[in-house]
């Protein structure tokens, strides 16, 4: 059934493309002009990149719910590690559907993707994995303590979606809105990731984004354990760490 | 505090303030403001090796007490020291030694078997796979779990759910063991039985110390050491049934008659 949703999600977008394909092919120069490969990669990568966010947070919101939070609790793993374990499904299941969606660019609609550069591909995942999931372990504070699905996750995804450069590229936007644009990983990510595979860019020209990439990672992870460190010392001063 | 002295607390007390909210979050902050006493200055001294009642009425603060020696909830004042560690500045050390066990069924995952379930707590306990193999090969034994240790959790009663809750405890080798009520929810001869088992083999074979609570006054006769009588978050009285007789000056009272006397 996912197969099916991802074909039509992409089918979608096909059919848009065709509609304004030529449109937008001068903002899009430089990944090649085609609108359909350039919006493919934004819609696979921030689906995965959504998981990246929310599923920390579900995972927690899910054992509060139906109990067994506490029992993980009593035992010697750190609570962040917990929740970060009970995101690896999730992270797998994602990067299977972001192959499903570059399949089906690649064999039924036939894009060519460059995949000389596979070590770069996987660094700029790795890199964006740490960042969301950061920002995923920021929002699971949020559960942690008031029991509830959290803005933090809407905010920052909606705002991905509007800002990151998922469905267009965030140089039709406002000068304010690309000033915002640039505080976001997901736009490294995007222009490393289409950079890469759509122009066949080498480490030399995206190095910029990847050293982004780095930046947030090594600012949002340890902030994002701290945080949650301090978000179960709050649940466990109020005494509320079972209730839901 | 006793050389062998496993569990320490001085003072210990819980107050609760009503659940967090978005509107109520910062101004509670900076606004102390305790509602409801849940705990109350406890200082008690647990041995090892020995087997130790909270018993009392519901609502006596006996859960809230267990959950702060597990770290599970923080103290609003006082320390606790539990086989060397503070609980709140080594929570992790202290939950290296310690194991829970609930009348909650629902800290169980109910799609997975027993078995299943056995492995993935193992796990969150540092366990290897071949000893968590091992371990669950001999709890299954020792609990006379074979019947049901490959049935979905879903299909357990209570007792098989009780029996799953000890050999989770008994997973990872700690030398405490709380129980919440563990013999809530079984007949009497399954209570017993279990009982038998704690104080037989848990105490008497593997040398561990039981912490458990009850609001059964026979049980916490029969089955503990010493016990201590609580209410509204206060222990009333601390000993073993002789003392407690000795302090209320009635040497054949009976475990209903001290309960009475205290509380």
């Amino acid at each position: 059934m996912n197969l099916i949703g991802v074909f039509f999600s992409v089918l979608t977008f096909f059919f848009i493309a065709k509609l304004f394909g030529k449109a937008a092919a001068p903002h899009l120069q430089e990944y090649g002009g085609d609108y359909f490969p350039f919006v493919l990669i934004g819609i696979a990568f921030s689906t995965f990149l959504g998981v990246g966010l929310g599923t920390s947070a579900g995972a927690l919101r899910q054992e509060q719910m139906i109990g067994t939070l506490e029992a993980m609790l009593i035992t010697p793993t750190r609570a962040t590690s917990i929740v970060i374990y009970l995101s690896l499904w999730n992270f797998i299941y994602s990067s299977f559907n972001i192959l499903v969606y570059l399949l089906i660019g690649r064999f039924i609609f036939g894009i060519k993707f460059s995949l000389s550069h596979p070590l770069l591909i996987g660094a700029v995942f790795f890199l964006s994995i740490l960042s969301f999931s950061s920002l995923g372990i920021i929002s699971s504070c949020f559960v942690m303590v008031f029991k509830r699905g959290n803005p933090v996750n809407w905010i920052v995804s909606s705002s991905f979606d509007l800002l990151g450069g998922v469905y267009y590229p965030i140089t039709i936007l406002p000068g304010p809105l690309q000033v915002i644009s640039h505080a976001l990983p997901i736009t490294y990510a995007l222009q490393a990731l289409r950079g890469i595979l759509l122009a066949g860019y080498s480490f030399t020209q995206v190095r910029t984004e990847i050293l982004a990439l780095l930046g947030f990672a090594l600012v949002l992870f340890p902030l994002s354990v701290l945080l949650f460190e301090f978000a179960l010392k709050w649940a466990k001063k109020d005494g509320s760490l079972s209730q839901y | 505090m006793s050389e062998t002295s496993i569990i320490l607390t001085r003072d210990l007390t819980k107050y609760f303030t009503p659940s967090t909210n978005l509107i109520d979050f910062f101004p509670r902050m900076f606004a102390k403001k305790p509602v409801v006493k849940a705990v109350e200055g406890v200082t008690i001294d647990v041995q090892s090796g020995e087997i130790f009642a909270f018993l009392g009425p519901n609502g006596a603060g006996k859960t809230t007490l267990i959950k702060m020696l597990c770290t599970l909830i923080f103290p609003t004042r006082g320390e606790a020291i539990v086989d060397g560690h503070d609980i709140t500045k080594d929570d992790e050390a202290v939950r290296r030694s310690i194991g829970l066990v609930t009348g909650e069924e629902r800290s169980f995952y109910w799609r997975l078997t027993g078995k299943q379930n056995l492995k993935f707590f193992g796990a969150l306990h540092g366990l290897k796979s071949d000893e968590i193999q091992r371990k669950i090969e001999a709890l299954v034994d020792l609990l006379d779990m074979q019947e049901y240790v490959d049935t979905r959790f879903n299909e357990y009663s209570t007792g098989m759910k009780q029996h799953l809750a000890v050999a989770r405890c008994l997973l990872s080798d700690a030398k405490i063991l709380f129980m919440d009520e563990p013999t809530k929810s079984l007949d009497h001869s399954s209570a017993e039985k279990l009982r038998r088992f704690i104080k037989e083999r848990i105490v008497g074979q593997e040398k561990k110390t039981v912490v458990f609570t009850t609001h059964v006054l026979r049980e916490a006769a029969d089955f503990a050491d010493r016990v201590a009588f609580m209410d509204r978050g206060v222990v009333k009285a601390l000993g073993t049934l002789s003392e407690l007789k000795r302090k209320i000056k009635v040497p054949e009272a009976t475990i209903e008659d001290i309960f009475k006397y205290f509380i």
